[in-house]
């Protein structure tokens, strides 16, 4: 292969990684379901196990020495995800379950408290559901417009369009960062300066970009931005808001119970100061300290690093795509360096539908995804009732994707056979 | 054949199961594809997981206790569009008591506890299904739908989705 970081990148940290080296119906497990959720490296698996180990306690409560250490493990993990997007402050990082409980957690706190009966939130029409039926739910109870920045000619976004849905009414902006299924990358920075310029809010779902690639809150200039843990080497059960200190301090708590208070009595309460007073009850302790030993790895090994590497695979995996005339991409094609998409690529093949064409790669030892990917709007605008999607990591090959494309040709040559 | 090669190569003794010709030949010349002219029973269910939908169609005797024709639309993969063609054939002429007992030893055979007898043995090519556990829900879908229409109110009007979950 020629991928000039391969030696030095995947084939490196492929080891780091227990679960890749198995085999799936007797060939070597080609994973590229990354988008869905990516794989954990050693040092999250072995952070979970120390935890409960050594220093499992319910944290922010005991003066004993175990509550101590967990403590400053959780809180120390927030300060890693904090510098992780280079957040401003500490305390502008909430834990969530979620990705979509942090979209929630914004649509509850500020969105049924803030939004008046006309007011309009401009989505996309690429949302992944988490970000769409929140708003529904909102619009429901406070009267508030769903307007839908829809997609260029190159199946990106369109910039213009959403030029023309911004206007006084807009007061929220709510995008995803890259799409889950087109892999487009979306210009965030112009997207919040211009929402900005209407005094609207930026909520960015960086689920797919935070694994990735840099990506700098500041810089950006959002008001809020939600993460995914488990795709980014971290357990499920952990995710993370962000949000702009004096922002999160004006809105109302989401959850009430243990952890978020101040003062109670009975008729009464007064909350705590954020993060805490948006981190009601015993969270996910265990989890967020290994969210932030994912954060130490993949800081570790430099998200520029693996943002440039998946580039190549980005570049690579559709030269081998386009040379199968059967298949039809979605989204747009990569530009020279592939800066302007993530690697993966939603695709259909004309005659295998994406379920067969999964389950047969699947029976060759290659995980990719079929269906809808909790994009059933996109689908309906791009014209596909379902697609396939390889979605790749920095742990991929070169060699995968071509073990890939040579059991996607075999399977469509099969299904052609019969087709005839 | 390329099917051999395939199998052989790939060590695929279960898609060979899974994608039987006749499965594959269904799935590319459907021969119970439309609707039934009339439309005595309309049904539409859907898999919500991955998108598949179906209309099932019925058309009934003059006494509404047998079907004299069965019709579906639909978008899906190999599996859920081979059943269908495959369910409608088998069920003409059938009464609904009988419809409704093919459902469940359908799904018995799903479960890879039961299969059809000589009358309905091309049923029996979907009998691979039970290997794969996360595709059964694709090849019962439409004998869910079915399962609905018949335990439907009487009407022509389709009476929302049935959904596969």
């Amino acid at each position: 292969m020629t991928l000039a970081q391969e030696r030095t990148l995947a084939s490196r940290l492929r080891a780091d990684f227990p679960i890749l080296a198995q085999d799936v119906h007797g060939k070597p497990l080609v994973y590229l379901d990354n988008a869905a959720t990516s794989q954990k490296p050693k040092a999250v698996l072995e952070a979970l196990q120390h935890y409960y180990e050594c220093d499992n306690s319910n944290v922010h409560r005991g003066v004993h020495t175990l509550s101590a250490r967990a403590t400053d493990a959780y809180e120390g993990a927030r300060d890693k995800v904090a510098a992780f997007i280079n957040a401003q402050y500490r305390e502008e990082i909430i834990y969530t379950r979620n990705a979509s409980e942090a979209i929630n957690l914004v649509a509850y706190a500020w969105g049924l408290n803030t939004l008046q009966p006309g007011d309009e939130i401009i989505l996309t029409v690429m949302e992944h559901h988490s970000n769409l039926i929140p708003w529904q739910l909102v619009a429901q109870k406070t009267g508030a417009v769903l307007k839908f920045v829809e997609l260029d000619a190159n199946q990106a976004f369109d910039l213009e369009h959403y030029k023309s849905l911004l206007s006084d009414k807009t007061k929220l902006v709510a995008v995803v960062h890259v799409s889950n299924t087109l892999g487009c990358l979306n210009p965030v920075n112009e997207i919040t300066n211009l929402a900005h310029q209407y005094d609207a809010k930026v909520l960015l779902d960086a689920c797919q970009s935070l694994p990735h690639m840099p990506v700098d809150v500041q810089d950006i200039d959002c008001d809020w931005l939600v993460g995914s843990g488990h795709k980014m080497c971290a357990p499920t059960g952990i995710g993370f808001l962000y949000g702009k200190r004096d922002l999160l301090r004006s809105m109302p708590p989401f959850l009430g119970g243990g952890e978020m208070i101040a003062d109670v009595f009975l008729d009464h309460s007064t909350y705590a100061d954020v993060p805490h007073k948006f981190e009601a009850g015993t969270p996910a302790i265990a989890e967020a300290i290994a969210l932030g030993a994912a954060v130490d790895y993949l800081s570790g090994i430099g998200m520029e690093t693996i943002h440039r590497y998946e580039q190549e695979l980005t570049l690579y995996l559709f030269e081998k795509l386009n040379q199968i005339p059967e298949v039809t991409v979605y989204g747009p094609q990569p530009n020279a360096d592939a800066s302007n998409r993530a690697a993966l690529v939603s695709f259909t093949t004309g005659a295998v539908h994406p379920h067969d064409l999964s389950t047969i790669l699947d029976q060759s030892g290659i995980a990719i995804r079929a269906g809808h990917h909790c994009t059933q709007p996109l689908h309906r605008a791009i014209n596909a009732q379902s697609t396939a999607r390889a979605s790749l990591y920095f742990y991929n090959t070169a060699d995968e994707i071509d073990t890939f494309i040579q059991s996607l040709k075999e399977a469509i040559e099969f299904f052609s056979s019969i087709f005839g | 054949m390329i099917w051999i090669e395939l199998a052989t190569d790939m060590s695929l003794d279960n898609l060979r199961d899974l994608y039987q010709q006749v499965i594959l030949e269904r799935y590319k010349k459907p021969r119970y594809k439309g609707t039934t002219d009339p439309v005595d029973r309309h049904q539409k269910g859907h898999n919500p997981s991955c998108g598949d939908t179906i209309e099932l169609t019925l058309k009934l005797n003059e006494s509404s206790d047998r079907i004299d024709d069965v019709r579906f639309e639909g978008e899906g993969c190999a599996i859920s569009m081979a059943s269908a063609d495959l369910m409608a054939e088998a069920l003409r002429h059938k009464s609904l008591d009988e419809a409704l007992e093919m459902v469940y030893k359908f799904q018995s055979m799903m479960r890879g506890e039961d299969e059809f007898p000589k009358e309905h043995r091309k049923l029996n090519v979907m009998q691979g299904v039970a290997q794969f556990p996360v595709r059964i829900k694709c090849a019962n879908l439409c004998w869910h739908t079915l399962k609905a229409a018949i335990e439907a109110a009487q009407s022509a009007e389709p009476a929302g989705y049935v959904s596969n979950e």
